[in-house]
């Protein structure tokens, strides 16, 4: 399948919570458990006062830190979007603590985030947050086909909101979930330019290989040498028994004396 | 010690012919309660490094799926860290003294050191004399105590603390416990290498070991046994001074 992605506009999320409702039933989500969140976010002082909606939800990086520390394959990339199948999860819960956007959490010792709908969409459907969202926030299509429409919808906002602009091109080498963002993405407490942390990219890169590339190649030639390094001590062992050094031929007495 | 006693414990560590079935002279290397707590060391270190092993090594991930192992390797932990409290309930002079023989280093020992790669490959002749460890069991021993350490630490620390430690610090904390159990699982190839060439399993699982390779490789340790056993009728009226 072609590279697929969300559209997230948040000129438009009217913060009804219908996305949660749905994707909760859809997903045949456990109690407690949720793959999105609506956080509203406030600014300003009263009377002059802003709100928006911080939809805290996976933006399915291109770049993901949760699939560079997961240790199973749990956590994979799909057509554009970060899949997770539970059945494989150990539960170390790496991810819970890699993501810059603090999105997967631990759902009954397993990580639990959105998998972008894989069962539904790969059997033609449409993600249930985005088949129910009444103020037509959410779309879901072809990359090309979202970052086009991100991109007149921000165009069409500016003369409301002068900041108004697409997030999440660069983002992490292009985000599956591009955001029509009124504003600066700050204010919703979404980082500008979240970043991969080194010493998570690193796990499964340098120690990883390293550690068990070096165990194998020391056991091999430990193997190997051990046999020979044993011959030569047995070889050894005879010339001093020969010699009387060591055997029946010694005695403990003997080697005092000696 | 009077003498009675000094002959009791000489008898239990020096055996004839006579008394084993192998027909050899053997000497008492271990006895029975450092022997399990050498097992009990040897199997959960050996459980945690499979159940670390498949969630390091991407080919093996599919066995970790699901989390049994995440829950063995936490019983391993547990029985890992318990090891030396075990050991001190169990046999308190034995710990102490393993302590002390491992941090004393004498001239024989730096000598033994600067020719470690001649025993290494098999050759004890013109080996300087050691005592009941060699130089390099005793810098095995200092290093498997320091990693287990650093082990530990890091693995407590994702253990209990993994929610709040941010990117960052769980990386770091991953890190520090991979290499630590790279080194000790290294450490590990070399001492079964060692016990390998040179004949030593059954001191670990038996106790004795022949002592002909003893008076090879711990010729200072065998006279100070022979001291106790031979010596000890002669010695027994100085000792009183």
């Amino acid at each position: 399948m072609a590279e697929h992605a969300f559209l997230l506009d948040l000129g438009r999320c009217i913060g009804c919570q219908a996305c949660v409702v749905a994707c909760k039933t859809g997903n045949e989500l456990g109690e407690g458990q949720q793959y999105i969140q609506l956080i509203e976010k406030t600014q300003g002082e009263f009377p002059a006062i802003t709100t928006g909606w911080d939809n805290h939800r996976c933006f399915h990086c291109t770049d993901a830190s949760c699939v560079a520390v997961c240790p199973t394959g749990a956590l994979y990339k799909e057509d554009g979007l970060t899949r997770l199948d539970r059945d494989v999860c150990s539960g170390c819960a790496y991810c819970t603590q890699a993501c810059p956007y603090e999105i997967p959490v631990m759902y009954e010792g397993k990580a639990s985030k959105c998998d972008g709908c894989a069962a539904t969409t790969k059997a033609g459907g449409t993600p249930w947050c985005v088949e129910t969202c009444p103020s037509n926030a959410l779309m879901y299509g072809t990359r090309e086909e979202i970052q086009a429409e991100a991109h007149a919808r921000a165009e069409a906002l500016r003369a409301r909101y002068p900041n108004a602009h697409v997030y999440g091109e660069n983002q992490l080498d292009g985000l599956g979930m591009l955001v029509v963002m009124p504003d600066d993405p700050e204010k919703l407490d979404i980082p500008i330019d979240p970043k991969v942390p080194f010493m998570a990219a690193s796990w499964q890169t340098v120690v990883q290989p390293a550690a068990v590339g070096l165990t194998l190649g020391a056991a091999l030639i430990a193997g190997g040498a051990a046999v020979i390094a044993r011959y030569r001590h047995e070889q050894e062992v005879e010339e001093l028994e020969a010699q009387g050094v060591i055997g029946n031929g010694a005695s403990s007495s003997e080697q005092e004396e000696g | 010690m009077t003498t009675e006693k000094v002959l009791e414990r000489a008898e239990e560590r020096l055996t004839t012919a006579e008394k084993l079935p192998l027909g050899d002279r053997e000497i008492l290397r271990y006895r029975k309660r450092p022997r399990i707590i050498h097992a009990m060391l040897a199997s959960s270190f050996l459980i945690l490094l499979l159940t670390g092993l498949v969630i390091l090594w991407p080919a093996l991930s599919g066995l970790a799926a699901g989390g049994t192992t995440r829950w063995l390797h936490r019983v391993a932990a547990v029985v890992f860290m318990a090891v030396p409290i075990v050991y001190l309930i169990v046999d308190r002079e034995g710990a102490k003294e393993l302590m002390f023989d491992s941090f004393k280093y004498d001239r024989d020992d730096y000598r033994w050191l600067k020719r470690v790669w001649s025993y290494a490959f098999g050759h004890t002749a013109n080996m300087p004399k050691q005592g009941r460890l060699n130089a390099g069991q005793k810098l095995h021993h200092a290093a498997v105590m320091i990693l287990s350490a650093s082990i530990v630490v890091s693995g407590l620390t994702m253990w209990f603390f993994m929610p709040s430690l941010g990117a960052n610090g769980q990386a770091w904390a991953a890190i520090i416990h991979d290499l630590s159990m790279l080194a000790l699982t290294l450490l590990l190839v070399g001492h079964l290498y060692f016990t390998f060439v040179y004949k030593a399993l059954s001191g670990m699982t038996r106790g004795y070991v022949a002592i002909d390779d003893a008076r090879l490789e711990h010729a200072k340790w065998v006279e100070e046994v022979e001291e106790e056993v031979l010596g000890t009728a002669a010695a027994e009226p100085t000792s009183q001074n």
